[in-house]
């Protein structure tokens, strides 16, 4: 039994000042196995990385971990030491130079070299062999930049193969892929475990415990609550252990009385402003109704954000078709003009589209409404401040107060400061693109109540999401993307996942 | 203030100790360039034996910095919103000669009555419409043709270089008439000096209570009230014994005044209008802010136009202070206005920079070329010392905020 543990953690205690970030963590990780790690965001899952890559080296926590039988003591800035012991791990955000193509990117940092000159010839065949030894399909020589974000985590984990990784820590690595690619993903990992490489997978996203995972370890609050076989788990369970109580559902039911149509889109077609030859949209029509929330689902690169970004006014130039609010007939030009008409859109993307990080949460709430507290000569700060402050409470945005800076906030409650700034524009419509991805069950809890809250007083909702029992809990009527069309708008009753996946895949 | 208090209220725990330490670690980038100030000053007045603080030379410091910080204070707006401007030295240097060139040559035989300050305010006009045209046309090609603000600006810095030799031919025209010199070599009288400083402690102690009573109104934290005594009364300390010193000599001089106004302005500017805001989100997240339906085009548009009318002003100010338009004007001036800017906090990334804190930078700047100079240092060195102060300044920084992090 304890021959085939590659990793024991036994009783890690780690703090930071004010903080116990882990609290007796015993975990025990066997080999050639896929480990899920499952908690919310603050549960200790990151930290307990950060102590395995080397990141918090050895002596800043307490406890022991023992690495193939042997104490694991990684030195001062040893994320080295720990690659070269052959502990691996892949970030959420990626780490690829995008001016470089595929070899240069997998050696980056350890070029082979031959009388102190890079042997081009080593490096790429030696790339060519670990992408062709996973099938990765992927060509050495291409420019990162040129593949997409699927490929591009593919190349990601060949880097961290190319160390000969024993164990390869995946953090979150599927929140910006697509069905499709999230299966080759899957595809990959069973083929390095089939090579006897051990996974340490970490995701939000419940179902891919159980497409991927022998065993799961739920922590909380720091602490590890249970590690089971995934088997003998299922995703009720799974959640009550995250959240520490029983969570009957997780969508809350809304009183949704969905009123006259106010929003339709007509047949529209875009294409892309820098190349007309590139279609963005080819004929989409949809309508949303007062106080009714329209899924629209659809995988990457299906034109769901396109559409979005289209109707705002700030991406797709529209060739074709209509756009009407209240029966009227619009011209969009610009996010500026959307507004106008009552139009908000919550971007995906929170941190590179929704916020200026370094700027306080006051400031980023009322950046888009300056209009409303402003003479040409000043903005009123005190009407600023009392509305802003009126959304944090709404939302309970949890921060000390409005002057902290954006960056310093959680996931969950960034998001909330976006979805704030544009609900104090009043929108009638308001668009929110992906707004739960990358935050945790309790935040995406209190974001769908706002949902309703919002649904109830008439505000009509469109959401775009790529998590599909998101759309179905969520939406009361549902459309799919595929290739820059739209299906038909769906009731909720005709909406089963497997046909709305036939659609999203052009099956159907 | 603390002791007295009832030890159950809360609010008043936060003493005045922990408010002022809190404070210090929030703008410590702040109070590290007014020590940094503090020190050189102390440094030279030791090393001078006491001529860097005499009346005279402390008066002529200020008037010495004002060219370069009227560029500064426009320079913190175009660098916080991600770019540069690397023309403002010779463009300013342009106004000067084209001031020049009015007063001397042009006046005389278009104006029908020949009154000097009649010429000197029409020389005044001309020169601020110039340097404002000057920034629009710049602000056009960044903004409208999307033209690099790099490149665009180091065009401008070529073309003004042509436009002054071919202004002044290569001589050197006079510009001291009576009314223009005032500009930048007047001194308001004594007691003109005493009744503004009285004027701006009034209006620090009456910001400071009105301030207080809305934080009151929306329940934001409120410092101990001796702290934000000690920090007023502290400014207004500043500007008595600043209105004190120059008394001693010739009085407040009036470019400094005008300098005074300008930054005012430009703080107001850039914390309490939508276009100060636009331009500090632009500079922090330029999608976010295009999504927040901000007019990005206008809004950079509008930051070189603003960045033009103060390279006007400097202009003006230069060609008083100088008393002549030259080939040399303004030389360099790009550079020093960048220096102080970034001294003073403006983070090169965008998003972040303050007018004050450019002062301050000018200011440094300034105190360390005229007390070299006063030590009779070679003028080589001292480029070398700006050029290590600049660096450490920045490095201070850098580790700073790794320690933060």
């Amino acid at each position: 039994m304890s021959d085939d543990i590659i990793l024991d953690i036994r009783n890690v205690t780690k703090q930071f000042p004010g903080v116990t970030a882990l609290s007796d963590v015993s975990l025990q990780i066997k080999r050639g196995e896929i480990h899920g790690l499952c908690g919310e965001n603050g549960a200790g899952k990151s930290t307990l990385m950060k102590i395995l890559s080397g990141v918090y080296p050895f002596g800043t926590y307490e406890g022991t971990i023992l690495y193939e039988g042997q104490e694991l003591r990684l030195g001062e800035g040893s994320i080295q030491e720990a690659i070269k012991k052959g502990i691996a791990i892949v970030y959420q955000e990626l780490t690829l130079v995008p001016n470089m193509n595929v070899g240069e990117n997998v050696y980056l940092g350890k070029e082979p070299t031959e009388n102190g000159s890079i042997n081009w010839n080593k490096l790429y065949s030696d790339t060519r062999d670990i992408l062709q030894r996973y099938n990765l399909d992927v060509d050495p020589q291409t420019p990162v930049k040129d593949l997409g974000v699927g490929k591009q985590q593919m190349v990601e984990i060949a880097k961290a193969l190319s160390e000969n990784a024993k164990i390869l820590i995946l953090d979150e690595p599927t929140s910006a892929l697509s069905e499709a690619e999230i299966a080759s993903l899957m595809d990959i990992l069973r083929s390095l475990k089939s090579h006897g490489v051990t996974c340490i997978y970490i995701t939000h996203k419940l179902d891919e415990f159980f497409r991927i995972t022998d065993t799961v370890t739920v922590l909380r609050d720091g602490k590890t609550v249970v590690t089971k076989p995934t088997s003998e788990l299922n995703q009720q369970q799974l959640v009550s252990y995250m959240v520490g109580r029983e969570m009957k559902e997780r969508f809350p039911k809304g009183n949704r009385k969905p009123g006259d149509v106010i929003f339709e889109v007509e047949d529209l077609h875009a294409e892309d402003p820098s190349d007309s030859t590139r279609m963005l949209l080819r004929g989409v029509s949809l309508n949303v109704r007062q106080g009714e929330i329209l899924g629209i689902a659809g995988l990457m690169g299906s034109g769901r954000t396109e559409l979005v970004t289209t109707i705002f006014g700030e991406y797709g130039k529209v060739v074709k078709g209509t756009i009407k609010v209240q029966n009227r007939e619009l011209k969009i030009n610009s996010a500026r003009d959307a507004m106008q008409f009552g139009i908000s859109l919550v971007p995906e993307d929170r941190k590179r589209l929704g916020l200026v990080l370094i700027q306080s949460i006051l400031k980023n709430i009322s950046l888009p409404n300056l209009d409303r507290f402003a003479s040409f000569f000043r903005i009123n700060a005190d009407e600023e401040l009392a509305a802003a402050n009126q959304q944090a409470r709404n939302l309970a945005i949890k921060a000390p107060h409005m002057e902290v800076a954006a960056e310093t906030l959680s996931g969950g409650n960034q998001q909330k400061v976006v979805i704030a700034k544009w609900l104090l524009s009043n929108p009638k419509v308001l668009i929110l693109d992906d707004p739960t991805r990358g935050i945790d069950v309790g935040a995406k809890y209190e974001i769908y109540k706002l949902m309703n809250e919002l649904a109830e007083q008439g505000v009509a909702i469109i959401m775009i999401s790529s998590d599909l029992e998101e759309v179905l809990g969520m939406s009361d009527r549902v459309m799919v993307m595929c290739e820059g069309r739209s299906s038909p708008i769906l009731e909720l009753a005709d909406a089963t996942q497997e046909h709305i996946m036939k659609l999203a895949t052009g099956i159907a | 203030m603390a002791v007295a208090s009832d030890k159950k209220v809360p609010s008043a725990g936060a003493g005045l100790m922990e408010t002022l330490s809190k404070r210090v670690r929030q703008n410590i980038q702040t109070y590290t360039i007014i020590l940094a100030l503090i020190v050189i000053w102390i440094l030279f007045t030791v090393l001078t034996k006491g001529a860097f603080m005499t009346p005279q030379n402390f008066s002529n410091l200020f008037r010495q910095m004002t060219v370069t910080s009227f560029l500064a204070i426009g320079m913190v707006l175009v660098i916080v919103t991600g770019g540069i401007d690397l023309s403002v030295g010779k463009a300013a240097g342009f106004v000067s000669v084209i001031c020049a060139f009015l007063q001397a040559r042009f006046w005389v035989d278009t104006m029908p009555i020949s009154n000097p300050y009649l010429m000197a305010a029409a020389s005044v006009l001309v020169g601020l419409l110039v340097g404002t045209a000057w920034g629009a046309a710049q602000g056009a090609l960044i903004a409208y043709l999307r033209i690099p603000p790099f490149i665009a600006t180091l065009g401008g810095l070529f073309i003004a270089r042509g436009l002054i030799l071919w202004r002044t031919e290569g001589k050197t025209i006079p510009a001291n008439q009576v009314g223009f010199s005032y500009i930048a070599q007047g001194y308001l009288s004594d007691w003109i000096g005493w009744v503004l400083a009285a004027l701006v402690v009034i209006f620090l102690f009456f910001n400071m209570f009105s301030s207080r009573s809305r934080k009151v109104r929306y329940g934001v934290e409120l410092p101990p009230i001796a702290f934000d005594l000690l920090t007023t009364s502290f400014f207004a300390l500043l500007v008595v014994v600043y209105v004190f010193m120059v008394n001693r000599y010739n009085g407040v001089q009036v470019p400094v005044a005008l300098l005074a106004v300008a930054s005012v302005i430009m703080t107001y500017v850039s914390n309490n209008t939508r276009f100060g805001r636009y331009t500090y989100a632009i500079g922090g997240n330029r999608e976010a802010a295009r999504l927040s339906g901000i007019d990005i085009k206008k809004t950079l548009f509008l930051v070189y136009t603003l960045m033009g009318f103060l390279v006007g002003v400097g202009g003006v100010v230069l060609a008083s202070y100088v008393g002549y338009g030259t080939i040399a004007a303004g030389e360099g001036y790009e550079l020093d206005a960048i220096a102080s800017a970034i001294l003073g906090g403006t983070s090169t990334l965008g998003g972040v920079g303050t007018v004050f804190g450019a002062l301050i930078g000018a200011l440094i700047m300034s105190s360390l070329s005229t007390g070299l100079q006063m030590m009779n240092v070679a003028p080589f060195v001292q480029y070398l010392v700006k050029g290590m102060v600049l660096v450490l300044a920045v490095l201070l920084d850098v580790s700073f905020k790794k320690g933060k992090a």
